[in-house]
């Protein structure tokens, strides 16, 4: 991944992308131009020295249309979604809401940040809920690993988690199954007509 | 005298914190002619003013020592107290033992014993003290406005409603100012022309308004009430009683490709012209330096064409003498040229902006006239260079202002305003064009004016970059203006059609010529400083003259007229008197002892001092002695101090009485 953090900005009609921050402004119900970089919401944020981009940059570049710049950022996954930010700011910007939205945004996008670990374990959780209709620790870590390319990650975790029990060698499949498919099938079908974001 | 008050203040702490009053209270029970002394608080509030009238009652007190502030502050307070308590007001003398002494010391035993000095000397002074009577001077009811903007309207307006007369003086062929050449005004987008020109209209129509347009201020004599104005009417060559303005000669004009300065050198006028349409007077008025028949002898074309015969090419310079009784100054400002660097001043230029060198780099007042439905593209947003649209705009505040290396260290103060309502009128006219704005700071304060701001953002869509632009230079058709925005913290740049450079605001050309006429003072820039910044903001420190509108400081259009109205009040209060009191500390010429060798003449820098002849019975000149005008003096003392036989005298601070203040310490 290119790092653009530091790269100029070449701000014209072209480089500003309008439809990014209606899509923010549309999924997190809360306007971005309000914003007036008063910096309170970095000031209160728990989770800002693990941030690149403190929460009121990310406003700051939603504003200038940058969207490559928020999702490249590790900041939107950093995000404890706890709510300080949008309690606190003087001008009603949701800044929790807009990071949901930014993740969400991250998801669809064919942007940088599809190759975070955070969207990865993401898939696969999904992937579990739709496959067996509950989560599957043991194949989650695996493929996990795997896929990252981290094959030693957290292992010698495993054996203890096994002998408490809170992890399984062997899934157990939810019993519903159908009605699970149903959900997945029904958030589709609302996608489709676009009810769901 | 020999009953003295001495009357030592605590201020608080100010006084007592560093300075022992009790201590300096006791060693003035024990000088000479001091009848009574003790300390107080608070001695300027009214127990204190109680405890000092009081105590000349009881102690039969012939003279009063305040020891407190410096008399610039409370002087006039004990005056007024010894004179309710029966006492002359000038038998009542202040003691500065607070700026002078406990302010700027730090041991207490020796600032003790400075204020007792300081105390003692005083105490001598008064002992010496004559019971002095103030001097009256008529007031002549009549007011002048120096400057036809919207400053000087206002005040002239003001005045004049209240029925007195006024005398306006604008440099300018048309009064209107800066403000006739706005678009449109911020917080509330009304047309500018729309206020301005029927206030224009008044003043040219109103029965006590004297206007003298495209003339200036020759020389001031006199002083408050009693000014003596000469004033320099140019040649129009156009005779005002008989132009009828119906602007035949402006048409067959055949010279008509000079740049426009109304138009801010976009469009273009003949040579025998108004300044724009709505001009009061609406008398043309040649331009000698480019009309070919000034140049040539030529042409003469708008005499022939002239119905009424009004084009006058013999017409002169005229002086004209208007007596007056205060002055309302209101001469405005002019934007910083960063073109070039001035020569002769500190300020450094701005070669990094292009401004001068890139067609389509302009100034604020460039861009009113180019939003302006009255300007030279009837209010179409267009570039310079070649007449198109432009669909990128940067705005690049501060240029100039607050830049103390470049020589201006102010804030200019109306530049965040107007560059957000240029946002605006950019967006209502190019609806698919979008405006940036480089800023270092918003300040934004006023009634409605934050949100204003924010509206051109949140509505509007300006983009707001916070961080100063390094650079402009010209790339193909575009303008590139490289910048960063401090909130990412990344380099930015636009290609840009169009640069509008918000420049800073300065007093007008030879803003420090006419303050010298005046004998006004002013700051480095040339703004003319205010008395008092708080208390008395709008009069200068020389009596009877006043101040109005941005010629004072950057200020914008409400904040002028409210200062133009409050000029005017102030105005009103001189005039409400027939007679005006002056301190009587003046000089007096002993006309036994005096030579006439009139030393004192020449040193006087206030023109007090005159010949006065001495004649006997019969007629006959005996000498010529100097003669101290009661109404010009200013009690500097530098007469006194130059008279080589001594017969000048300061009343209050005689000879004798400075030498007993000298000999006791």
């Amino acid at each position: 991944m290119k790092n653009i953090k530091n790269t100029k900005m070449e701000l014209s009609q072209e480089t500003m992308n309008v439809g990014f921050i209606k899509k923010v402004e549309a999924l997190s119900g809360s306007s971005v131009r309000r914003c007036f970089q008063c910096g309170k919401c970095s000031a209160g944020c728990p989770m800002r020295s693990f941030m690149d981009h403190p929460p009121n940059r990310i406003v700051r570049l939603i504003q200038l249309g940058q969207w490559e710049r928020v999702l490249a950022g590790r900041s939107i996954w950093y995000c404890a979604s706890c709510e300080t930010c949008s309690t606190r700011c003087p001008n009603k910007v949701d800044l929790a809401a807009i990071m949901d939205a930014l993740r969400k945004l991250s998801w669809d996008a064919d942007g940088p940040s599809k190759e975070s670990y955070v969207q990865l374990a993401n898939k696969l959780f999904i992937n579990n809920i739709k496959q067996y209709g509950r989560q599957y620790e043991m194949r989650l870590a695996a493929v996990f690993n795997v896929k990252s390319g981290q094959f030693l990650k957290d292992l010698m975790l495993g054996p203890k988690l096994l002998s408490k029990g809170k992890l399984k060698m062997f899934h157990s499949k939810n019993k519903n199954l159908a009605e699970i498919e149903k959900i997945f099938n029904r958030i589709e079908e609302m996608r489709k007509n676009g009810d769901a974001p | 005298m020999s009953r003295i008050g001495v009357f030592i203040c605590h201020c608080g702490e100010n006084i007592s914190r560093t300075v022992d009053v009790e201590q300096v209270a006791q060693a003035a029970r024990q000088m000479t002619g001091v009848a009574y002394a003790c300390d107080y608080k608070y001695m300027c509030s009214d127990p204190g003013q109680t405890l000092l009238k009081k105590a000349v009652a009881e102690h039969k007190l012939e003279g009063i020592v305040v020891a407190a502030c410096s008399p610039r502050m409370h002087e006039k307070t004990f005056r007024n107290a010894a004179q309710a308590a029966g006492l002359n007001p000038f038998l009542c003398e202040m003691a500065n033992i607070r700026e002078h002494c406990s302010w700027v010391h730090d041991d207490r035993a020796e600032a003790t014993t400075k204020a007792t000095d300081i105390v003692r000397m005083l105490v001598e002074r008064v002992r010496k003290n004559k019971k002095l009577v103030p001097i009256t001077v008529p007031v002549t009811k009549r007011a002048l406005v120096i400057g036809g903007g919207i400053a000087g309207i206002q005040a002239a307006l003001d005045i004049a409603d209240c029925g007195h007369q006024v005398v306006l003086v604008e440099r300018e062929p048309s009064i209107g100012g800066h403000m006739a050449m706005l678009s449109e005004t911020f917080p509330t987008l009304d047309c500018s022309q729309c206020i301005m020109t029927p206030r224009m209209v008044d003043v040219i129509n109103h029965p006590r308004i004297t206007l003298h347009t495209y003339s200036e201020i020759e020389c001031v004599d006199g002083y408050i009430g009693n000014f003596s104005i000469t004033i320099k009417k140019k040649a129009r060559s156009v005779d005002m009683a008989k132009c009828t303005g119906c602007g035949v000669c402006m048409e067959k004009c055949p010279q008509k490709k000079i740049p426009n300065e109304f138009d801010k050198n976009l469009g273009f006028r003949p040579a025998i012209y108004v300044p724009f349409p709505q001009a009061v007077p609406n008398t043309p008025v040649i331009d000698r330096e480019h009309c070919t028949k000034f140049i040539n002898g030529k042409c003469g074309v708008c005499q022939k064409v002239c119905g009424p015969g009004a084009v006058d090419y013999e017409q002169q310079d005229q002086l004209v003498v208007e007596q007056v009784g205060a002055i309302v100054v209101a001469t405005g400002f002019k934007l910083y040229d960063i073109t070039e660097k001035p020569k002769g001043s500190a300020i450094k230029g701005y070669g990094e902006f292009g401004h001068g060198k890139i067609p389509d780099v302009i100034d604020g007042l460039t861009f009113e006239r180019l939003a302006s439905a009255s300007g030279p593209t009837g209010g179409k947003i267009v570039r310079p260079s070649d007449g198109k649209e432009p669909k990128q705009v940067v705005f690049v505040q501060c240029v100039g202002s607050r830049a103390r290396e470049k020589g201006i260290s102010y804030c200019s103060k109306v530049c965040c305003m107007y560059t957000a309502k240029h946002t605006m009128l950019y967006k209502h006219k190019v609806h698919d064009g979008q405006a940036y704005v480089f800023f270092m700071d918003a300040r934004t304060p006023g009634k409605s004016y934050d949100e204003f701001w924010r509206r051109a953002i949140e509505e509007e869509e300006a983009v707001y970059v916070r961080g100063m632009v390094s650079r402009v230079y010209q790339k193909g058709d575009k303008v590139v203006v490289m910048g960063s925005d401090i909130a990412v913290g990344v380099q930015v740049e636009i290609e840009a059609d169009l640069v509008v450079l918000a420049t800073a605001i300065q007093p007008r050309d030879g803003a420090d010529t006419l303050a010298q006429k005046l004998g006004i003072s002013y700051d480095k820039y040339n703004f003319y400083s205010e008395a008092h910044a708080k208390l008395r903001p709008v009069e200068c420190a020389t009596a009877g003259i006043y101040l109005a509108g941005a010629c004072q400081g950057p200020k914008d259009i409400p904040d002028t007229v409210a200062q133009a109205s409050a000029a005017a009040a102030k105005v009103m209060t001189l005039f409400s008197k027939d007679q005006l009191e002056r301190e009587p500390i003046v000089a007096r010429v002993n006309e036994k002892f005096c030579v006439g060798c009139l030393a004192c003449k020449k040193v006087c820098a206030y023109g007090a001092v005159e010949e006065k002849e001495i004649r006997d019975r019969q007629g006959n000149l005996i000498r010529v002695v100097a003669y101290v005008n009661p109404g010009l003096c200013s009690g500097c003392g530098t007469c006194q101090a130059t008279c080589p036989s001594k017969s000048v005298e300061l009343d209050g601070y005689t000879d004798e009485q400075v030498m007993a203040m000298l000999d006791t310490l």
